[in-house]
């Protein structure tokens, strides 16, 4: 008989298929991965380094400056403004309860609808554990040392501190000695901080045009009680006050009781002579009393448990930013000084917004099978959008929720209010409009390309003008309209006629088919229409409309033109508006700029995940 | 509605006339449809015959004659069109299944909206159409996850669903792989076995042969030859009928 293989033109695979073996080491696991994605080829390999180095070096330079000197207080101080702008704070409680309403309709959504992947899941204990974690750690870390400014242009300011029985409190004076001293410790410090008048100077003194070089700071510190006595000498100790020249020393002094103390820096010009010649800057080293590191509340806690602070001509707190330096600060510094203070602030309303969402959650996964809760939780929806705008307005001459006008709400409420009422109405107008353009009735059809084209040729900024000057002084019944609600209708107009030509993108690819077969079976334009046209259309179209959503949520910010402070505008405002805070722009822009970007970056990733959920059936109830 | 008499015609045309523009693609169209009866059209590309089945539930306008379906005669009136295509079944060539829809929600669709019969009983009732055309496993999936002649098998079901009194087939198996076509036309079968009345634009000679009661010949918008498959097969008498066949078979 012959064999399988003895013909060479015939070939006849054996009956038995070879066992299936592992594939090699290097295209499995991580390191094939490696190999296969970032190091393929050598053009691939250096360009795989080359941004990875890109990405170390921005992201090092962007973390050292944040941990060591970045002031973060800016937008924690302001947390207030920020989230809710002139909202009357008597009744802040009304937005924490929408907020609250929010989450959990949220969690009940996405327990009802969603299917939440585990990584979300995870992600989601990660904050939690970060929330309440790192303010216990936060409290471990040893308090920081505060250095204080002496400059010669200013009158010293007065440092009011709580210090504690027993503790020695210790003021080290440090004047600046030479050129070089100056332009490492100071220049530095004063680049690091980006106050313009100063950033000036530096560089000026850098390129050598300005000369800072007088070296001969003499000051003399002395410690106050609260009633503003000075402390007596202690016996056998070193005395409650301190002379120092150029040569610098160190006040130390062991603190008699609980309580506010006071130290005194007063310029010494009987040591130099001519009042004119006692300049130069220094630093004061404070350590041993309790620093506030920017909390208020901590604050307003030692002020009801010691009074209220010792009034002096120029105060100068622990916790105020101006003329503070905390140095080229530690990580750890950095946590207890900035981190904490933010996360005592938010951990609280997080844990409770937190617990709410997952509980709706449960609640929505548990229910999910029950018509009843899904139609509870829809009609929450429905019904949480008038509840929420009566609850945040409330009414003239109501006690429990009197009123407060739309123009003081700011901040990033008005932004998120004009978003969401933008989105909400933009949609059904905008697919009405987009039906109508495609209208067999010619008036109908004429109307809404007229309309459309002309909105879309016009800058929104223009349309916001219009609500605001114009529309008004043609048609009378809107003038009554408050700002805010006009603002609203423009968002919304202009949002609409870019929505239009997105969803008539949309119609156009339902090939003519899907009519045929609907009207085949007997259904009749409008059911054709919501049941077989417009669900294909717009998911079709969804990663545009998400994409139009999202401008229209950065948008929101071009209301600040018009006199109303969203997120933008308010955060404009306390940084060029409040003195202390005007060095730090920096950080309350980038703040805001990662704000933007969360919310814009959820959006975004809600409309993949519409996008690839199930063949994009109408969810039933 | 008038009551289908088993000895009037279930579906009447009169002197059908239609025109795309100036073409005239339908000439004085004549054609009656007994309850039952399976009729089976053919002819060359271009002839007119999807143009004359989408007159029958009016996806197409006639413009001169009378087409009378159940004894209701289609005209502009709204409630006649929408009576008559709840009688009519279609199955198109090319499926056109609502891809955004589960099989069983593409079968219990119109039921549910246009009868509107409960969620409940329009899904058992798709269930077992779906266990007819043989694919009840394929309920939960979405159209662009079946083969060519489940599709086609899931549009028939489709078009069953609303219970009608005839059934329009438009090149139900020309879109389809060789061994995907018998399954469809297996089904098709079936249903002329159980009585339904069919109107069939086909190729598939095979078919016509073994389950036309009629076969109808079109070319150049008018019926040029009408028979029993016997006579179309062994003794036609036109011209045009040889020298189609000729090239057809
Ligand atoms: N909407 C239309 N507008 C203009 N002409 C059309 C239209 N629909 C069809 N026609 C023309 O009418 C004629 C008949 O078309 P029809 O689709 O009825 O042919 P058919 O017999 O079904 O052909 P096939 O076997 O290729 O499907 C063709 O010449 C076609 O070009
Ligand atoms: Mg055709």
């Amino acid at each position: 008989m012959r064999g399988p293989y003895t013909d060479p033109s015939v070939y006849v695979a054996p009956s038995e298929a070879p066992p299936s073996r592992r594939p090699p080491i290097t295209s499995v696991g991580p390191l094939g991965w490696l190999r296969a994605n970032l190091f393929s080829s050598k053009i691939n390999s250096a360009a795989t380094i080359l941004m990875g180095a890109l990405v170390v070096w921005f992201l090092w330079g962007f973390l050292s400056w944040s941990v060591r000197s970045a002031q973060w207080g800016v937008i924690y101080h302001n947390l207030r403004l920020v989230t809710s702008g002139l909202y009357d704070r008597r009744e802040i409680w009304r937005m924490e309860l929408v907020a609250g309403i929010l989450t959990l309709l949220s969690g009940l959504g996405l327990g009802v609808w969603g299917r939440v992947s585990r990584g979300v899941f995870i992600a989601v204990l990660v904050i939690l554990l970060i929330l309440v974690v790192v303010p216990v750690l936060a409290a471990r870390v040893p308090e920081p040392t505060i250095y204080l400014l002496v400059e010669p242009q200013r009158a010293p300011s007065d440092f009011v501190f709580v210090g504690l029985r027993g503790q020695e409190a210790s003021f080290a004076f440090d004047p600046l000695t030479d050129a070089q001293d100056t332009d490492e410790r100071l220049l530095g410090f004063v680049e690091n901080q980006s106050r313009t008048e100063w950033a000036i100077r530096a560089a000026e003194a850098r390129a050598g045009d300005l000369d800072l070089g007088q070296y001969n700071l003499a000051v003399t510190l002395r410690l106050l009680d609260r009633q503003g006595k000075p402390l007596t000498p202690q016996a056998g100790s070193a005395p409650g006050d301190f002379a120092g020249g150029p040569a610098g020393g160190t006040l130390s002094y062991t603190l008699p009781a609980d309580g506010w103390y006071v130290l005194e820096v007063r310029r010494d010009d009987s040591v130099n002579g001519a009042a004119g010649d006692n300049a130069g800057y220094a630093w004061i080293r404070v350590q041993g009393v309790e620093t506030f590191a920017s909390q208020e509340a901590a604050a307003q806690a030692r002020a009801e448990q010691f009074g209220a602070p010792p009034a002096v001509e120029r105060a100068l707190f622990a916790d105020e930013n101006s003329y503070r330096f905390e140095g080229a600060r530690s990580v750890a510094e950095f946590f207890s000084l900035q981190v904490a203070p933010l996360f005592s602030r938010i951990a609280m309303p997080c844990f409770v917004g937190a617990l709410l969402f997952f509980n709706g959650w449960v609640i929505g996964v548990l229910g999910k099978r029950e018509k009843a809760v899904r139609r509870a939780v829809l009609g929450g929806w429905i019904l949480s959008a008038p509840a929420i705008l009566i609850i945040l307005r409330g009414f003239e001459g109501s006690r429990a929720l009197p009123l407060v006008p739309t123009s003081v709400w700011g901040g990033l409420l008005l932004t998120i209010l004009l978003t969401v009422v933008g989105i909400v109405a933009s949609f059904p107008l905008g697919v009405a409009l987009a039906l109508g353009r495609r209208s067999e009735l010619p008036a109908i059809k004429w109307t809404c390309t007229l309309f459309i084209e002309t909105v879309r040729g016009v800058p929104l900024i223009t349309i916001l003008f219009m609500a605001k000057q114009i529309v008004p002084f043609f048609w009378s019944a809107l003038s009554g309209l408050d700002l805010t609600i006009r603002m609203m209708i423009g968002v919304t107009l202009f949002s609409a006629v870019y929505l239009a030509e997105n969803v008539r993108g949309g119609l156009q690819i339902i090939p003519h088919g899907q009519i045929e077969a609907a009207r085949a079976l007997g259904l009749n334009p409008p059911l054709t229409m919501t049941l077989i046209v417009l669900p294909q259309a717009l998911r079709a179209v969804i990663p545009a409309i998400v994409g139009q959503f999202i401008s229209l949520f950065k948008d929101t910010s071009l209301v600040a033109v018009v006199g109303l402070f969203e997120l933008v505008g308010i955060v404009d405002r306390i940084v060029s508006g409040q003195t202390i805070y005007r060095p730090y722009q920096r950080e309350a822009y980038i703040v805001i700029a990662v704000i933007y970007f969360v919310i814009s970056y959820a959006m975004s990733d809600v409309s993949r995940r519409l996008e690839q959920s199930g063949a994009g059936s109408i969810r039933r109830l | 509605m008038a009551e289908t008499n088993a000895s009037e015609p279930i579906i009447r045309c009169h002197a059908v006339n239609k025109w795309f523009g100036n073409f005239h693609v339908l000439k004085d169209v004549d054609l009656d449809v007994m309850p039952q009866e399976v009729v089976v059209i053919i002819g060359p590309s271009g002839s007119g015959k999807s143009t004359f089945i989408r007159c029958i539930n009016r996806l197409e306008e006639h413009q001169e004659g009378q087409i009378i379906v159940d004894g209701i005669e289609l005209s502009h009136d709204v409630r006649n069109i929408a009576a008559i295509r709840s009688e009519i079944g279609m199955v198109f060539q090319q499926f056109n299944l609502f891809p955004h829809l589960t099989v069983l929600d593409n079968v219990a669709l119109a039921p549910r909206y246009v009868r509107r019969q409960p969620r409940r009983t329009a899904e058992e009732i798709a269930l077992q159409l779906l266990e007819r055309v043989g694919i009840p496993e394929q309920a939960r999936k979405y159209p662009g996850q079946l083969s060519g002649g489940q599709q086609q098998r899931v549009a028939i079901a489709r078009a069953l669903a609303m219970q009608p009194k005839i059934m329009l087939f438009d090149e139900p198996t020309s879109a389809l792989d060789p061994e995907m076509i018998k399954e469809v036309l297996d089904v098709m079968k079936q249903l002329a076995q159980s009585g339904m009345t069919m109107l069939v634009v086909t190729h598939e000679m095979g078919f016509a042969r073994e389950v036309a009661d009629r076969i109808v010949l079109f070319d150049e918008g008018r019926i040029v030859e009408m028979g029993t498959p016997e006579h179309f097969f062994t003794n036609p008498q036109h011209e045009r009928t040889k020298l189609f066949l000729s090239q057809i078979l």
